[in-house]
């Protein structure tokens, strides 16, 4: 078994890495990027992203954030030395996680205000999950015992 | 918000008439809407198909910790959601074919599908609060 989750983790850290990458060529990664992505700008000829392609981008991140988070988070629970620590690094992950989705959707919807809480939930669920990752890495191949 | 977010997709990109499926999926030369092959609907149902699976497995293996993991209603809900995915990937085909019919079976299949995921989280809730 402990081939196959330190595949699955390392097909993890990947995802994380390429996520960030992919956002930072295509979505944006930051405040005034992800603003001219999402609204456009008159002035460089840049056209707002439609409310289809908006909805199609946020609903395949639905997806993709709920599997990563929820194997993550099974494979860390059960290899993790300390249990509260590990229920709360699990919790802040998915609190993290669920605010960047909604925050996303209201700066779009509402408010581009909350851009910035977009990212900064971002990068943390990114941030913590990597650190799940890791350290399940670690505690599967290197530590003493399980 | 993933079943929040296919409804307004649904609505956006379709629309919840008859009319509106029809129009989606054959086309409408007086709207300039251009008719769905079999290739781009087979592009957009083969990573559905693998997703619509994973997802009916993960939230329904999650029954097995509540008191009804052995009912009657369990396995039912358990045959009904693959067969409400089954139904709500492979419509579109039979819709290009010509079969006006399935356009209302794509739209009750789809509203089945998000009440009986719901119906599933709110027996999930209520395992995780009161038992």
């Amino acid at each position: 078994m402990r081939p196959i989750v330190s595949g699955l983790l390392i097909f993890t850290l990947l995802y994380l890495a390429v996520d960030i990458l992919v956002k930072s060529n295509s979505f944006g990664l930051f405040n005034s990027t992800i603003k001219l992505t999402l609204f456009g700008d008159e002035e460089q000829f840049i056209e707002p992203l439609s409310q289809a392609s908006f909805l199609e981008f946020i609903h395949t991140e639905i997806f993709f954030i709920m599997m990563i988070l929820l194997t993550l988070s099974a494979v860390y629970a059960r290899v993790s030395h300390k249990k509260s620590f590990s229920l709360w690094i699990i919790n802040a992950v998915l609190l993290n996680s669920l605010v960047s989705l909604i925050a996303l959707a209201f700066s779009y919807y509402s408010s581009p205000l909350l851009i910035n809480l977009y990212v900064v939930t971002f990068f943390f669920w990114h941030i913590l999950a990597f650190y799940m990752a890791t350290c399940s890495l670690w505690s599967l191949n290197f530590a003493k015992s399980i | 918000m993933l079943l929040a977010s296919s409804i307004l997709i649904f609505n956006e990109k379709i629309g919840f008439s008859v009319q509106s499926v029809l129009e989606y999926y054959q086309g409408n030369e007086d709207k300039f809407i251009t008719a769905k092959s079999t290739s781009g609907i087979l592009k957009i149902i083969l990573p559905h198909i693998f997703v619509f699976g994973l997802f009916i497995m993960v939230i329904l293996h999650f029954k097995v910790f509540t008191k009804s993991r052995n009912s009657q209603v369990f396995h039912f809900i358990i045959y009904g959601a693959f067969i409400l995915g089954l139904l709500e990937l492979f419509t579109p085909l039979l819709i290009i074919q010509g079969f006006v019919f399935f356009a209302y079976v794509k739209i009750a299949v789809f509203f089945l599908f998000e009440f009986l995921m719901l119906y599933v989280f709110w027996i999930l809730f209520k395992s995780i609060v009161y038992d």
